[in-house]
């Protein structure tokens, strides 16, 4: 029977709602407490993974290697795992190192049309003998056949699953469970599914995934992860369990380790805010959250309005510095709106004004 | 000679014993072979040292290949002798063959699948127009005896698993609109290509359609299997089975590839399709057993090691009675054969 | 300074885009005839083009320029970087200048608004990559204007039809060598690369932004030299704009460019292989002013 692998993504997917910031203490206190709970794979590292930490991106609060370092002491029967994406790690400046260190699973992250780029990644960890995943970013941006289409090639180069991850909480479940079948009927390695909950729908989405054939989920604790957050992988196991889905993790030490991290690093539970709401809606990548805001208030523009213009220009993940150029040009628009709107007023004065003499 | 060498030589003999006297039209001839520096081109180059040094064939082999280098440096043994002559070269803008050309090996483009998922349309425009100019080219050879052109055991597409051999006259399964059809098509097209030639400009063509090999020459690199398994136990890794080990290939040796290409391509009908490959089926765990065999200690073998046990199964099976009844092929190196003596040049290699 | 009469000779070697592009822009020159376009394949597009444009064509490679050694002065090499290796070498016996757009590094980088006359001594130059042409000259201000540059990060969004198969399998090599390039030209102490590829309709144009970390940023100071820097390079790749900047932002220097293609063979969206051509064709004509004395 077709089993369901869990990966709990907190200390990746988090880092983009904790601007990076968690680092080896977080890890430590969070993976002894995953590997408890024998969450099959614990995935760590910046928000962008590998090698992204940047000022394009946020800078980590502790370097790649520390926080692999400690990972893997505290992952006893959890494996390690690492998202990468070509463009920001190389293969000799970051990837080499971190299967030294003891990587067992690298997700190896392109943009859901670029799967090529992922080729030579793929081969390295391949050929050191290490599990490699393929996973497909913003994968709203095209139809299920282009999926395929992409998913195929990372199968070609030699990947053991693809993952395809809904980066702007964009999906419902039908579009979910449509593109899982696909890719379930036409390649020969197992598929899997990464939610976010911009619509408040990370975990039906998941669902829909697991019933459409889906065999790998991820989940984060409180669903603590960019934009609005993942799948909460907490209700995610429960709805499991009453699914009869027959799940390895211990639910009550999950529970522990998942009240644990809340105390230790979530301030705030991920809400649905109404700029993620517009996010979702308008297709932007939910790692923007964090620098929309700021950026937002130091322009002091609608940080919605960033967000439809974004969404527009069919940004991907990694173009943060778009934000800047966007926030820029509705500051200028605002100003020119502005002005316009003062000569408007003028103008009108000066008419009643004028009005006022002839009358009189 | 080295042990490496001795190793090959004595692969080829064994193989080429079994067919010495079909082979005896190639006596004294000149045989051309495209795509010459891939794992076919280098067998039948071995080959032809073989049948020149010990049967005194007087054979003149031409390899052409767009990358040259890497035969030199794979091959060193094969470079400094007369009868095999390397030549740098696109086929599909190559302008001349050797006049007296007798023997065609059509063998260029590469089966790597990343490459196919990567450069698709690269791939395309190699098979389509290399074979079209290839043809074109040997329509002006008076003396061609045979155009064996090498197609795939892939076009068949998906085999059915309660098919328990894939036979010439199976139809395709295969969907031309995918990117991932690229290579297939190609390969079917180039098949059409030939049958058009044949009996346009009455050309003797016959296609072959290889299977999954195993031997030396095999790049571990490539992402099969069998490879890998190799790959994994010469490093002294455990033998990682990503799925369940249910998955059904079977596995030809190098020698035997090249043997049956030979007499194949010198006893063929035109227009007659033969599989190429091991008709035993075998499921991959098997095949990682007989890995784990020629090492000592026994790699420890992993079903199932990726993360998720998936239970997905495929099957890759010819039917070879075609190629067994027309020329009484056989078959010098079983799978467990074969592995054992690629296991052996792979060490003697890296001695 | 008047046109000369005489032009430097230019051989090509590869006949794909890239080569093709810098046929056109070579045709257009002042200073420079382009007297040989060799690739391998006779009946490509590019070739077609050298032929109706009256260009000698040769599909012999590195052999033409061995076998005809006087049919030029300079190449350019928009071949690939194992090939360069090869030509590298057979260059250097025959005297001729080399203008390498591989990314084989033989020669030391070339970015033409910041070390022309350096490379004007050389025989070999590299023209580093796309993104190190459009973010060095920007990293290379900063790096003259401010005290103590700790870091500085380039991020370059190409689109994604405008990165071949020959991109996409070397985007490691291209991060390195950008990197190597901020680096020698700027004087951080560390650098950064990031490469997006951006598969919008219709394409975008290349855009590349360049952050800085200094102690205390000085505007006022960078704000001219990066005026007088665009210009320079607006000189040779006319469609080259600062688009925001230089800015503090979070407190970090921050510059945006984008850069518009000329359309001469490759499509306009595709600056990041422009910019490239651009300056190597900007070199050439620079060794030509040097070599045939019209100063």
């Amino acid at each position: 029977m077709r089993t369901v692998t869990i990966t709990d993504v907190t200390l990746r997917d988090g880092n983009h709602a904790a601007a990076h910031q968690l680092g080896v203490k977080e890890v430590e206190l969070y993976c002894t407490a995953l590997d408890a709970a024998e969450v099959p794979i614990v995935e760590v590292g910046h928000g962008n993974g590998l090698g992204a930490s940047s000022l394009q991106l946020g800078e980590s609060k502790d370097s790649d290697e520390k926080v692999l370092k400690a990972a893997r002491a505290c992952l006893k029967k959890s494996k390690l795992g690492i998202h990468v994406i070509p463009g920001f790690a190389t293969i000799e400046k970051d990837l080499r190192r971190a299967l030294d260190i003891g990587v067992d699973v690298v997700r190896v992250a392109s943009h859901c049309t670029e799967a090529d780029i992922t080729e030579r990644h793929i081969r390295f960890v391949r050929e050191a003998g290490k599990t490699a995943f393929g996973v497909l970013m913003m994968s709203h941006m095209i139809s299920p056949e282009e999926l395929l289409e992409q998913s195929r090639k990372m199968e070609n180069y030699g990947a053991e699953a693809v993952i395809f991850m809904d980066s702007s909480g964009n999906f419902l479940p039908d579009a979910v469970a449509d593109r899982v079948k696909i890719l379930v009927n036409s390649l020969n390695i197992p598929v899997g599914f990464h939610a976010h909950n911009n619509l408040g729908m990370g975990i039906a989405n998941s669902v829909a995934a697991l019933s459409a054939g889906a065999s790998y989920l991820d989940g984060s604790a409180r669903g603590y992860g960019a934009g609005a957050g993942n799948a909460q992988i907490e209700v995610l196991l429960a709805v499991l369990q009453r699914m009869g889905h027959p799940i390895s993790i211990d639910l009550l030490k999950l529970l522990d380790a998942v009240d644990a991290a809340e105390k230790a690093f979530i301030p705030q539970t991920p809400v649905i805010s109404s700029a993620s709401l517009v996010s979702g809606l308008a297709g932007v990548f939910s790692g923007f959250a964090l620098p929309v805001k700021r950026i937002a208030t130091q322009f002091n523009v609608d940080a919605r309005q960033i967000f439809f213009e974004l969404g527009r220009r069919k940004v991907v993940g990694g173009q943060e510095d778009l934000i800047l150029e966007v926030a820029s040009e509705l500051a200028q628009q605002q100003k020119q709106q502005q002005s316009q709107n003062q000569l408007q007023q003028q103008t009108q004065q000066q008419n009643q004004e004028n009005n006022y003499v002839t009358r009189k | 000679m080295s042990h490496a060498n001795n190793l090959l030589v004595q692969d080829c003999n064994a193989a080429l014993t079994l067919q010495l006297p079909k082979l005896a039209p190639l006596r004294n001839s000149i045989l051309v072979v495209t795509g010459g520096t891939g794992f076919l081109g280098k067998w039948i180059a071995e080959s032809v040292a073989t049948l020149n040094d010990g049967f005194g064939f007087g054979i003149e082999c031409h390899l052409i290949a767009r990358n040259i280098q890497r035969f030199s440096t794979e091959c060193p043994h094969l470079c400094n002798r007369k009868d095999i002559i390397l030549r740098r070269d696109d086929v599909r803008y190559m302008s001349e063959l050797p006049r007296d050309t007798s023997w065609v090996v059509h063998a260029a483009a590469t089966p790597d699948n990343r490459e196919h998922a990567s450069h698709p349309v690269e791939i395309m425009s190699a098979i389509s127009e290399g074979t079209t100019n290839a043809l074109r080219l040997v329509s002006r050879l008076s003396q061609l005896q045979m155009f064996l052109n090498v197609s795939s055991g892939l076009i068949y597409g998906q085999q059915s698993l309660d098919l328990e051999r894939i036979s010439e006259s199976t139809p395709g399964t295969l969907n031309c609109s995918e990117p991932a059809a690229s290579y297939t098509e190609a390969k079917r097209f180039a098949e059409t290509l030939c049958a058009a030639m044949r009996t346009q400009n009455h050309i003797p063509v016959t296609t072959v359609r290889p299977f999954a090999f195993v031997g030396p020459y095999q790049s571990l690199e490539t992402p099969w299997a069998i490879n890998n398994f190799l790959r994994d136990s010469l490093k002294g890794n455990p033998i990682r089975v990503l799925g369940n080990g249910k998955t059904v290939r079977s596995y030809m040796h190098g020698a035997d590839f090249a043997s049956w290409v030979l007499t194949i391509l010198t006893n063929a009908k035109s227009g007659r399709i033969y599989n190429v490959g091991n008709s035993e089926p075998m499921c991959i765990e098997n095949a990682a057993r007989m890995v784990a065999n020629c090492f000592a200690p026994m790699p420890e073998i992993v079903i199932g090691s990726s993360v998720n046990t998936y239970p997905h199964v495929s099957r890759f099976v010819p039917d070879v009675t075609a190629a067994q009844n027309d020329f009484g092929l056989s078959l010098a190196y079983d799978t467990q054969r074969a592995i054992e003596r690629t296991v052996a040049w792979h060490r003697a290699i890296s001695q | 300074m008047n046109p000369p009469q005489k032009k430097l000779r230019v051989a090509i070697l590869g006949s794909g885009n890239i080569g093709t592009d810098l046929l056109i822009k070579s045709m257009r020159s002042n200073y420079l005839e382009c007297t040989a376009f060799i690739g391998r394949n006779l009946v490509s597009q590019g070739m077609q083009m050298a032929q109706k444009l009256g260009v000698p064509i040769s599909s012999n490679s590195i052999s033409h320029i061995e076998e005809n050694p006087d049919c030029c002065d300079l190449v350019f090499d928009a071949t690939t970087a194992k090939d360069h290796f090869i030509h590298a070498a057979v260059l250097k016996k025959l005297g001729k200048i080399a203008i390498d757009l591989t990314p084989a590094k033989v020669g030391g980088m070339c970015v033409p608004a910041v070390n022309m006359e350096e490379c004007l001594k050389q025989n070999n130059v590299n023209m580093v990559t796309c993104g190190g042409q459009a973010s060095i000259p920007i990293a290379h201000v900063i790096g003259k204007t401010q005290k103590d540059v700790e870091y500085i990060e380039v991020v370059s969004s190409i689109a994604s039809r405008s990165a071949g198969p020959g991109t996409r399998v070397n985007l490691d090599e291209y991060i390195h060598t950008t990197e190597a390039g901020l680096k020698l030209f700027s004087g951080a102490q560390r650098t950064k690369a990031i490469l997006n590829l951006n598969p919008a309709h219709p394409c975008i144009n290349m855009q590349t932004t360049v952050f800085a970390k200094v102690d205390n940023p000085n505007i006022d100071a960078l704000k001219p030299e990066l005026e007088r820097m665009v210009k320079t390079i607006q000189a040779y790749v006319p469609g080259y704009n600062v688009i925001l900047g230089p800015i503090v932002e979070n407190g970090r220097i921050a510059v945006i460019v984008r850069v518009l293609g000329l359309g001469d063979y490759l499509p306009p969206y595709a600056g990041n292989l422009d910019i490239i051509n651009c300056a190597a064709l900007s070199m050439a004509e620079n060794f030509a002013i040097e070599r045939l004395e019209y100063k």
